[in-house]
C-alpha cells in the first residue's frame, strides 16, 4: 500500500515519487493535488496503478497524475504517460476501452431566463432526438463501405453526409480525424458492433447537458469562443461506442502474446503493450485512429440532433438558438506529438486516459481565433454541479505533455452509490435544484449522482494553481440527458 | 468436474461460421423445448467494491464452474431479464493462451451478443481442455436489454487461483 510518505513535495500542489520507490519503475510519477486530494487518490488503487504505468518501455519525463485521479484498471483514470518513438511502446490499456471518450461544447446566444419555461420541452427533445441507452441503435445505420470511410474521414464524412457545418471540424481537435486510420486494421466483430451505433450516446457516464454559462473569468478567451454569461450551452460527453470497446478488447489479447514475443514484462496485463516500431504497434494505432475517427463523427451528429432541438424548442420564440461550436477535445487518446524535454525536441506517444489535451497559445494546429489564447479545455463535472471551460497554457507544454485534468473524478463506487442514493429522489431533488433530467435507468442516475463525484472546483483549482491550464468559464448545469 | 459433451453436440449441429480470427462459433438447431433455466445462486460470485468500475469475485469447485458462475455474476451485474420465450441452444468453441484469456474472451463473447440480440445466457454444459480450448452448450433466450452497459472485460490484476475452495478470480469489468 503507497502512504502519502512515498511522495516528494514539490509545490503545494505537486507530488512525486521518484524513480527508485519501486525497482521495475523506469520513470517518477508526479501527481497534480492538493493535500485533500490527494489523500483522497490514496483510498483507492490509482496512485498503485499509476506506478505500475511507469513500468512501460520506453516512457520518458514523468507518468503525471491529475488531480481527479481514480482507480481504473491497468493505467488510472487520470493518467498520462510518453514513451519515445521509434521504440517506445503504445499500450491499450493505457488509453482505455473508450477510445476518443471526449467532449464537445457548442455554444447559443439563448438567454436563460428567456428560456427557462421551455427547458422541459428541451430535455424532452434532446432525450427525443438523441439515442441513448445500451445497445441502442443509431440514427445513421452504416453498411460496411460507409464504416469505413468514417474511420479514415470522422467528423468530415459527417459534415459531407449533413450533419454540420465547416467550422465545427476546425473547432475540433486534429479537425475531427485522425490521419493513419486503416479500416483493414480493424476485426469483423468491430464493424459488426460499429455498424448500428453510429449517432448515439450510449449510457453509464455519458450525457447531454444544458448548461447556463454562470461566470466568466477570461473575458477575452470567452469572447473568442463566443460565450456570454447568463446564455445557453450544450455538452456533449461520449466516445466510440461499441466500435472503440471492441477495438480495444481484441488488440488487448492480441498483445498478450505480443510482450511474450518481445520480452515486456509488466505487472498487470491489462497493460499490455508492443513498440511502436513493430508491426502490431502500427496496426493498434491505425486501428485507435478509426475508432477516434468514429467517435468524432459520432459527437458530430449528435450536435446535429442538439441543433435540431434547439431549433425545435425555440425557432419563433426565441432569438439566438442557433448553436456553434466552441471546441471538440478527447480524453481518452494516443496521440504522436512533438514536446521538448529537458531542452531537447522529442516525438513521443502520448497516452491520456481521463486526461485532456491542454496546447498553450501558438500551438499551430488550432483554429486562428484560438492561436493567442491557447485551446480550449473542457472540464465537466458532475450532473448537479457545475462544469468548466479552461485554457492549454505554456506551462502544461513543459510540465505535463500539453496535458490537464478532464473532469471530477468519481469517488464513491457505483455499487455504494446505488446502495445509499435512490434515482427517483436524486431525480427529484436535481429537478428541485433547477436541473431538468430525463434518463432512461433510475439505477444508472443514482451510479453518476454528484455525491459520487469529487468537487470539481477543487480539482480545477489544482490544476489553475499548477499552472497547467486557466479558467475561462464556468457552467451550471439546468438540464440532463442519460442513457 | 468436465462433462463430455461432443456427443450431443454433434448430431444437431446445422451450420457455422467464424465471428472473427479466435472465436469460431457454432449455431445448432433451435430445440423448442430448450427453455431458460434460473441463474445460479448468488453465493457463488459477489460484487466488490470499485471506485469507478465493477469488480465481480468468483469461485467455482473447477474452472468449469467458475465460468459458469461468471457468467451468471455478469448477467446479473448488467441487469439482464431473461423473456418467458422458448430458448435457442448454442454452442460455443473459445480457444486461449491459459486460463486467464479463457475466462475474458469467454465472457467477452457473452457480452457481445448479449449487446448485439439483447438474450441472456443459462450454461447447460462446459468443457475446457487443457486450459486453452472450450466448448459450451448454452440456452440463449431473449431478454430486456442490458440495464446497465459493460464496456468490455478486462485483465486488471486477473489471476485464476486454485484455493481450498475450488478455483477463484476476481475480474474487472469497464464500465
Amino acid at each position: 500500500m503507497i502512504t502519502k510518505q512515498a511522495f516528494e513535495q514539490v509545490s503545494p500542489v505537486e507530488w512525486e515519487i521518484p524513480r527508485g520507490f519501486r525497482e521495475d519503475m523506469r520513470v517518477p510519477v508526479r501527481v497534480f493535488a492538493n493535500s485533500r486530494l490527494l489523500e483522497s487518490a490514496l483510498k483507492d488503487k490509482s496512485i498503485e496503478q499509476a506506478v505500475n504505468a511507469a513500468t512501460l518501455p520506453g516512457l520518458v519525463g514523468r507518468v503525471l497524475v491529475m488531480p481527479d485521479v481514480h482507480q481504473g484498471y491497468g493505467f488510472p483514470i487520470g493518467g498520462v504517460a510518453a514513451s519515445k518513438l521509434p521504440d517506445g511502446v503504445i499500450s491499450p490499456g493505457a488509453i482505455g476501452y473508450d477510445i476518443n471518450c471526449g467532449v464537445r461544447l457548442l455554444a447559443s446566444s439563448v438567454s436563460y431566463t428567456e428560456a427557462e419555461p421551455l427547458l422541459k420541452d428541451l430535455a424532452s427533445s434532446l432525450y427525443a432526438n438523441c439515442p441513448s441507452g445500451v445497445g441502442v441503435k443509431g440514427s445513421v445505420p452504416l453498411d460496411k463501405r460507409q464504416l469505413e470511410e468514417v474511420c479514415r474521414k470522422g467528423a468530415a464524412w459527417a459534415m459531407k453526409n449533413g450533419y454540420g457545418r465547416k467550422e465545427d471540424l476546425e473547432r475540433t481537435e486534429e479537425q475531427g480525424g485522425l490521419d493513419g486510420a486503416d479500416p483493414s486494421s480493424v476485426g469483423a466483430r468491430a464493424v459488426e458492433r460499429g455498424r448500428p451505433q453510429l449517432g448515439t450516446l450510449g449510457a453509464g457516464n455519458h450525457f447531454i447537458e444544458v448548461d447556463v454559462i454562470e461566470e466568466i473569468f477570461h473575458p477575452e478567451a470567452a469572447s473568442a469562443m463566443g460565450l456570454e454569461q447568463g446564455r445557453l450551452a450544450v455538452q456533449i460527453h461520449c466516445g466510440s461506442r461499441g466500435f472503440g470497446h471492441q477495438i480495444c478488447s481484441d488488440y488487448v489479447h492480441e498483445f498478450q502474446s505480443a510482450v511474450q514475443r518481445y520480452g515486456i514484462r509488466l505487472p498487470d496485463r491489462e497493460l499490455v503493450c508492443a513498440p511502436l516500431n513493430t508491426p502490431e504497434g502500427r496496426r493498434y494505432l491505425s486501428a485507435m485512429a478509426c475508432a477516434a475517427n468514429y467517435a468524432f463523427a459520432n459527437r458530430q451528429i449528435l450536435a446535429h440532433h442538439a441543433r435540431r432541438s434547439f431549433e425545435e424548442t425555440f425557432a419563433g420564440r426565441l432569438k439566438g438558438w442557433d448553436l456553434h461550436q466552441v471546441y471538440d477535445i478527447a480524453h481518452n487518446m494516443g496521440k504522436i506529438e512533438e514536446h521538448t524535454l529537458d531542452g531537447e525536441k522529442v516525438t513521443v506517444c502520448v497516452h491520456r486516459k481521463g486526461a485532456t489535451r491542454a496546447f498553450g497559445p501558438g500551438f499551430a494546429g488550432l483554429p486562428k481565433e484560438y492561436l493567442a489564447i491557447g485551446q480550449p479545455v473542457l472540464v465537466p463535472g458532475s450532473m448537479g454541479t457545475g462544469s468548466w471551460v479552461l485554457l492549454g497554457t505554456e506551462r502544461s507544454m513543459a510540465v505535463s505533455f500539453g496535458s490537464t485534468c478532464h473532469g471530477a473524478g468519481r469517488t464513491m463506487s457505483r455499487s455504494q452509490a446505488k446502495r445509499t442514493i435512490r434515482g427517483d429522489q436524486l431525480r427529484q431533488h436535481l429537478e428541485d435544484k433547477g436541473v431538468r433530467v430525463r434518463a432512461g435507468s433510475m439505477p444508472g442516475l443514482a451510479e453518476e449522482a454528484p455525491q459520487a463525484y469529487k468537487d470539481v472546483d477543487a480539482v480545477v483549482e489544482v490544476v489553475v494553481q499548477a499552472g497547467i491550464a486557466a479558467k475561462v468559464a464556468r457552467l451550471r448545469p439546468v438540464a440532463v440527458v442519460k442513457g | 468436474m468436465a462433462i463430455n459433451v461432443s456427443s450431443c453436440f454433434s448430431s444437431v449441429l446445422i451450420r457455422s461460421f467464424i465471428y472473427s480470427d479466435y472465436t469460431q462459433v457454432v449455431w445448432i438447431h433451435k430445440e423448442p423445448e430448450a427453455h431458460y433455466t434460473e441463474y445460479m445462486p448468488s453465493k457463488y460470485y459477489e460484487e466488490l467494491e470499485h471506485t469507478a468500475d465493477w469488480a465481480l469475485h468468483v469461485w467455482g469447485a473447477n474452472f468449469e464452474e467458475l465460468l459458469r458462475n461468471a457468467a451468471a455474476g455478469m448477467q446479473h451485474l448488467a441487469g439482464i431479464e431473461p423473456s418467458l420465450e422458448d430458448g435457442v441452444t448454442r454452442v460455443f468453441e473459445l480457444e486461449a493462451q491459459d486460463r486467464e484469456q479463457m475466462l475474458v474472451r469467454w465472457l467477452e463473447e457473452l457480452l457481445f451478443h448479449i449487446e448485439a440480440r439483447h438474450a441472456a445466457f443459462s450454461v447447460q454444459v462446459i468443457e475446457v481442455t487443457g486450459d486453452r480450448r472450450l466448448v459450451a452448450s448454452v440456452v440463449e433466450t431473449p431478454a430486456s436489454p442490458p440495464k446497465k452497459a459493460i464496456k468490455a472485460v478486462t485483465f486488471h490484476n486477473l489471476r485464476v487461483e486454485d484455493t481450498p475452495r475450488g478455483v477463484e478470480a476476481t475480474i474487472v469489468f469497464d464500465v
